[in-house]
């Protein structure tokens, strides 16, 4: 059999891509408002159609859908946050609680869409460029991606390093007692991750719809992958994920190559995911954290 | 004739890089009161949780009535008949002050799940005895008019008589207690030490106790060991160890 | 439709989910297990009983084999995730169900894949009307419904769910008096696990079809609201939930009949359904039904002899 590593490395590249997107958000609000946000699906979900209502339903371009995806997605976010999660959290909510409300907030969401949109699948109508570097087959979707991944990596390292909120976001991820002593707005920070945590799973959303489809399902379909990287990563540290998401986006499609080598279903693709996740948490819930201390 | 019930051998335990316990020994015999004291921070509590098998210890070994257990669980440990209260009362709040008293019998043969659901009349008896023993005891403490409110309502001092009497019901061999008269005012802490010897000769019970009030170890204890930075410094009768110039730069040194 | 059998239909899949709320109740409402997988354990039980139903074996082994298998592998669950905090072992479990889910998803061989597979009834009379065979599920499920009720009745309200309570207040605690965690987690998780595999079998004759799409997170999710709902920790609160959540689904799937709305009845179903369970967590997380308290006769002996009143606390 024939490996066609080039692809395969470029492809995990780009799976990678969209993991980081959708994972960073998560790893932020679960580190911080220290529950599992299974809305986090519907936050993606909800970046698709917004992405379809600008690109497709206004005829504009989707760099401008993105945008806006983001923005929309952010203050959905925050609403979703200050509404439901932080009124529970007040009351003495338990990490369970505040799990299955982000469950039923997803159930709200998802049919939600569901009523705006339809059930039938929609797509975007862009032509996506393709072309063939010698063995490597790219789509100009993929390219910007990557690109996007790289330029979040790239600000969110600034931000956190750079910046006195990025700064401040460390601190109260590590040690929210101190933060809260030394006089960080623990409440501000946490409506910013939250905030920019939804608003970039939107942006995942359309990269995500743009290869497959747009419908309610969008974000539910790669939501155990995205909790996945967030895990392995260790909860509420970027750096972690940002190693997590391509080791993920790797293992994914070294696994499809094994499984097609095998003679297995590639439908167990999805498995790697689940099967690195289950691990990650039985054998060290920490996920890669302690490599990347400074979160 | 006092027969020795717990051994601890150059104990150490260590959190990153910390050593909270060093090169602990002491032996505890039955039939009375033991004192542990020592200023915050010399290692009491970690001691405590280290013989009860929540931590393992990273040297030395601990013996109980002759059985290593180092490595036990503390069920095991239990089982053996050393039971561990906590400085601050890990109570069940949802549960009756008289249901907390019940998880804690020990041997009731309701708990398996085959005689709890096939052979009910095995524990009914067994369930009358236990609660009227628990009522016994609550009584002492002056709970029993709380019996069925949830554990959770008790008020500070409560708690820390309901963890004690929690212990007691567990008919142990040696009951281990950490300051169970902690933020409670004198008269009532010497309360709480009156019904400790009040337990201890109704039910033939010895004592391990983490206290900071030297003097009410003074009259109910007949040894105290003396902890400070991990280590055992001082041991003793109450009185001797009053009139031992270290006792003083360790304890009243801070 | 019979009007009729429309009837018998909506308390036959009461009763079915009765069971299933009952499992998670125990696991949960009592012992503080936080299972998102439920939906694996019923689709064990499905699975199982529609394989060796296939193979000829009566209909009450199918059950019991199920229910045992089930069992085995809740069990085997509850020994991975002993030292989890409760949100690992939340996403653990719902990982799992969705790794089982794949497996007959992608094997064929075992049980038709995607395509699924079909199962007899398990009490057919011949050229019996559909009235007769609804009306014989009714007495087959709510009899498996009263048996499970009473199992889980007598575990919950007795010493052994004294224990089991304690371990959701507080692990720590009921360890370090002398109560083995990882024993009762097993036990409680095989038990829970095996009744939801009985629901699972009884599931699976009555519709006459499984396939792997019928077993998704949502149903796990749908049986946390009727736990949550009815009140956790409260038997009867479960079978409420259950009745409640059940009604609330055909009613508004009724009401897109009867009703013209301006949004499609089913998405505006699951968006009534998401806001009713946040509501419920903000306003009374405890449920319609309090925890129910262990009334031992003992127990009762001593309240009634000793209660003093409440104002006589210090």
């Amino acid at each position: 059999m024939i490996v066609n590593w080039a692809q395969i490395l470029f492809n995990s590249a780009v799976t990678g891509s969209l993991y980081l997107i959708g994972a960073t958000g998560l790893t932020f609000t679960y580190g911080l408002s220290k529950f599992p946000n299974f809305a986090h699906a519907e936050f993606v979900t909800l970046g698709a159609f917004i992405g379809y209502l600008v690109a497709e339903q206004l005829g504009l371009n989707i760099p401008l859908a993105m945008i806006v995806a983001f923005l929309i997605g952010g203050i959905v976010g925050v609403l979703c946050h200050r509404g439901v999660f932080q009124p529970l959290a007040k009351r003495g909510a338990t990490i369970i609680h505040l799990m299955v409300a982000s469950i039923g907030l997803g159930f709200a969401l998802r049919y939600s869409m569901g009523a705006l949109w339809g059930w039938k699948p929609h797509y975007f109508s862009t032509t996506w460029l393709s072309f063939n570097i010698g063995s490597l087959r790219i789509i100009s979707l993929w390219l910007w991606l990557i690109f996007v991944a790289v330029a979040v990596a790239i600000v969110m390292h600034f931000v956190l390093v750079k910046t006195k909120i990025g700064k401040a976001i460390r601190a109260t991820s590590s040690n929210p007692e101190l933060a809260l002593a030394s006089g960080i707005n623990i409440d501000r920070i946490i409506l910013i991750t939250w905030f920019i945590g939804a608003g970039l799973a939107g942006i995942a959303g359309i990269f995500r719809a743009a290869d497959t489809q747009i419908w309610p399902m969008t974000g539910w379909d790669i939501i155990l992958p995205v909790f996945a990287v967030a895990i392995l990563g260790g909860i509420g540290n970027f750096y972690g994920t940002l190693a997590a998401s391509f080791i993920i986006g790797l293992a994914e499609n070294l696994g499809v190559v094994a499984l097609v080598a095998t003679g297995i279903s590639t439908e167990y693709r999805a498995a790697v995911a689940f099967l690195i996740l289950i691990v990650t948490l039985i054998i060290k819930p920490q996920g890669l954290a302690m490599l990347f201390r400074r979160a | 004739m006092q027969e020795t019930l717990l051994r601890i051998k150059e104990v150490s335990k260590h959190f990153g890089g910390v050593w909270a316990v060093s090169g602990v020994s002491l032996t505890i015999k039955s039939g009375s009161i033991w004192g542990l004291i020592g200023p915050n921070g010399s290692g009491k509590t970690t001691l405590f949780n280290t013989v009860a098998g929540l931590h393992r210890p990273d040297a030395g070994d601990i013996y109980f009535n002759g059985t290593r257990i180092n490595n036990l669980n503390p069920h095991q440990i239990y089982t053996l008949g050393l039971v561990n209260t906590f400085q601050i009362p890990r109570l069940f709040p949802r549960l009756s002050v008289l249901d907390n008293m019940l998880v804690a019998a020990r041997g009731h043969q309701g708990d398996k799940f085959f005689n709890n659901l096939f052979l009910r009349k095995s524990w009914q008896a067994q369930e009358g005895e236990l609660a009227e023993k628990a009522m016994e005891i609550l009584e002492l403490l002056e709970l029993d008019h709380l019996a069925s409110s949830p554990a959770g309502e008790l008020s500070g001092g409560q708690r820390k008589l309901l963890e004690i009497g929690r212990g007691v019901m567990a008919s142990p061999t040696l009951l281990l207690l950490d300051e169970p008269a902690a933020g409670v005012n004198p008269k009532l802490a010497r309360r709480i030490f009156e019904r400790i010897e009040d337990l201890r000769e109704k039910k033939g019970l010895s004592y391990f106790i983490i206290e900071h009030r030297l003097e009410l170890l003074f009259d109910f204890a007949s040894w105290v060991y003396v902890m400070d930075k991990g280590r055992v410094v001082v041991e003793g009768r109450p009185a001797e160890v009053a009139e031992n110039p270290t006792f003083y730069q360790v304890y009243l040194g801070e | 439709m019979d009007p009729l059998i429309y009837v018998l239909d909506l308390v036959v899949f009461i009763g079915i989910f009765s069971i299933v709320s009952l499992s998670l109740n125990l696991e949960f409402g009592f012992t503080g297990l936080a299972n998102f997988g439920k939906v694996a354990f019923f689709l064990v039980g499905a699975y199982t009983y529609a394989l060796l139903s296939k193979a000829g074996l009566p209909f009450y082994l199918c059950l019991i084999a199920g229910a045992s298998t089930s069992a085995i592998i809740g069990f085997l669950v509850s020994l991975p995730t002993l030292k989890l905090r409760e949100d690992y072992l939340a996403i653990v479990v719902l990982t799992f169900g969705e790794v089982l889910r794949l497996i007959l998803k992608s094997e064929r061989w075992l049980a038709g894949g995607v395509w699924g597979i079909a199962v007899s009834p398990a009490i057919p009379i011949a050229g019996a009307s559909a009235r007769v065979d609804t009306l014989i599920n009714v007495g087959l499920v709510y009899f498996c419904l009263v048996i499970c009720f009473v199992v889980v009745q007598l575990t919950t309200n007795s010493p052994y769910g004294r224990v089991i309570r304690a371990i959701r207040e507080d692990e720590l605690a009921a360890e370090t008096l002398g109560k083995d965690r990882a024993k009762y987690r097993g036990q409680v998780l095989a038990l829970g696990s095996a009744i939801a595999g009985i629901a699972g079998g009884l599931y699976a004759q009555y519709i006459r079809f499984i396939d792997p799409y019928m077993f998704m997170p949502m149903l796990t999710f749908t049986v946390w609201i009727m736990v949550i709902l009815g009140g956790p920790a409260n038997n009867w609160g479960a079978l409420l939930g259950a009745v409640l959540v059940m009604l609330f689904d055909r009613g508004t799937n009724m009401a897109k009949d009867y009703l013209t709305l301006p949004i499609d009845p089913i998405n505006l179903q699951y968006i009534l359904f998401g806001v009713l369970i946040i509501a419920v967590l903000l306003y009374r997380p405890q449920g319609l039904l309090k925890e129910s308290r262990i009334k031992t006769k003992a127990i009762e002996m001593i309240r009634h002899a000793r209660n003093a009143p409440k104002d006589k606390r210090s």
